[in-house]
């Protein structure tokens, strides 16, 4: 700077150069935690892709371990979609997890949402003649139901 | 936030450190059974499955005889890259409130990346660098809840390549930098014990157990050499050891059993629940 305000700290009083190294370090600061913030998210991001979409297991992870890990996945998703729509749940029958098996490799991702998966997967075994359409019309007391 | 006092004996309200006793996680299935279930002392209910202005009706009248209820969330994914989403902090908060309750918990976990749902609890890495992001998450997430939270230590299947630190130091760091309480799941412990060689009693050794909100105990079971935390059975002798262990260092302010699917009778729920009265009155009698 060269118009006269050139704030170098041998200019300040002490308390202003003491509030401008404090402003540099909190800057600094946040710009550590946003480099921080960006390579946890790439990382998870890699571990999330692996787990859930088929990508390539990170490099230093247990391959084995992964796979359980994506099959428990599958395994929890599973669990609540049965407890959502038990009436696809029981169209499966003793087939349920073969059948959620091959549902869930059938789709790249997860959907955002436990619901979506459920009606997902029995729109899955509906087309697959393994689930009855659903009533045209909903029955009258359908309005009592939660 | 106020730090909990060690060894205070203080009313439900008080956070971290309030008495709650022995308990039971709330589901719909359980309603009934839960209802008339003699020796449960506070419950814990999943905060993703219940609308705060809409409670349950068994809800409303368990906390109507005066049981303490823990909004105990399962999505909001602290220990993700990302800050805690404001919109899932708020419905955390409105739990609270809606339940009166003493405490919120959570999970060391995240449960997304990249624009895709996880669906479960997955281990963060253990490293200076996620406990940075973390702690600031922590931060944020205690700034958004009217009452302290709680944070529990996850059961991992898998363990990062570049962790420097073993889960229970990273819940010390986290405790000491934002005074966070904890939630120690005891079968969790004994998860990673099976899974990842990870001692259990070296995990209480290294956990500050002053900060103890309150404990879990579930069951699950093994197959090929993995266990796997289901919260669908008794709780093995193992993990009931594991209680008795971390009793014998510190009293817990409350212990909490969790069932989760194939519901068994009331009668082997109350077993369970004085299984655990047992392996807790171990730690006293030998103390």
């Amino acid at each position: 700077m060269t118009d006269g305000h050139d704030l170098s700290e041998a200019q300040l009083r002490p308390a202003e150069a003491q509030d401008l190294s404090e402003a540099q370090r909190r800057l600094a600061e946040a710009q550590d935690l946003s480099e921080a913030q960006r390579r946890l998210a790439e990382a998870q991001e890699r571990v999330v892709a692996a787990l859930v979409a088929g990508a390539a297991v990170p490099e230093g992870f247990d391959p084995e371990r992964m796979r359980v890990q994506a099959s428990s996945l599958v395994a929890k998703r599973r669990s609540v979609v049965a407890r959502l729509r038990p009436d696809a749940a029981a169209a499966a029958g003793p087939d349920l997890v073969a059948e959620f098996a091959a549902y869930a490799r059938s789709r790249s991702a997860p959907p955002p949402d436990y619901r979506t998966d459920a009606d997902d997967f029995a729109a899955w075994l509906r087309e697959r003649g393994r689930m009855p359409d659903p009533p045209r019309k909903p029955r009258w007391w359908s309005r009592f139901l939660p | 936030m106020s730090e909990p006092e060690a060894g205070r004996r203080s009313a439900p309200g008080d956070g971290p450190g309030a008495e709650l006793g022995v308990g039971i996680g709330w589901r719909a299935e359980l309603d009934l059974s839960i209802e008339r279930m003699p020796g449960v002392d506070f419950l814990e209910v999943v905060a993703e499955n219940i609308r705060p202005a809409d409670l349950p009706e068994s809800l409303r009248l368990l906390r109507a005889r005066g049981l303490p209820v823990i909004p105990h969330g399962v999505s909001l994914g602290i220990g993700g890259a990302e800050p805690p989403s404001p919109a899932r902090l708020a419905h955390l908060a409105a739990c609270a409130q809606a339940l009166d309750s003493p405490l919120v918990s959570e999970h060391l976990a995240f449960v997304r990346g990249g624009g895709l749902e996880a669906g479960h609890l997955l281990p963060v890495p253990r490293t200076r660098e996620s406990l940075r992001v973390i702690t600031e998450n922590v931060r944020r997430a205690q700034d958004a809840l009217p009452v302290p939270l709680a944070l529990e230590n996850v059961a991992a299947i898998f363990g990062w390549p570049d962790d420097e630190l073993t889960e229970a130091q990273f819940l010390a760091e986290l405790v000491e930098r934002t005074g966070v309480g904890l939630l120690i799941d005891v079968a969790n412990l004994y998860t990673n014990q099976v899974n990842l060689g990870l001692s259990a009693v070296a995990a209480l050794d290294a956990l500050p157990l002053e900060h103890l909100a309150y404990v879990h105990v579930a069951g699950g079971y093994e197959h090929h050499g993995i266990w796997h935390d289901t919260h669908t059975t008794s709780a093995p002798q193992a993990v009931l050891d594991l209680l008795t262990e971390l009793c014998s260092r510190a009293a817990p302010p409350g212990v909490l059993l969790e069932w989760d699917d194939e519901y068994p009778s009331d009668a082997a729920l109350e077993g369970e629940l004085s299984r655990i009265r047992g392996a807790m009155s171990l730690a006293r009698e030998a103390g």
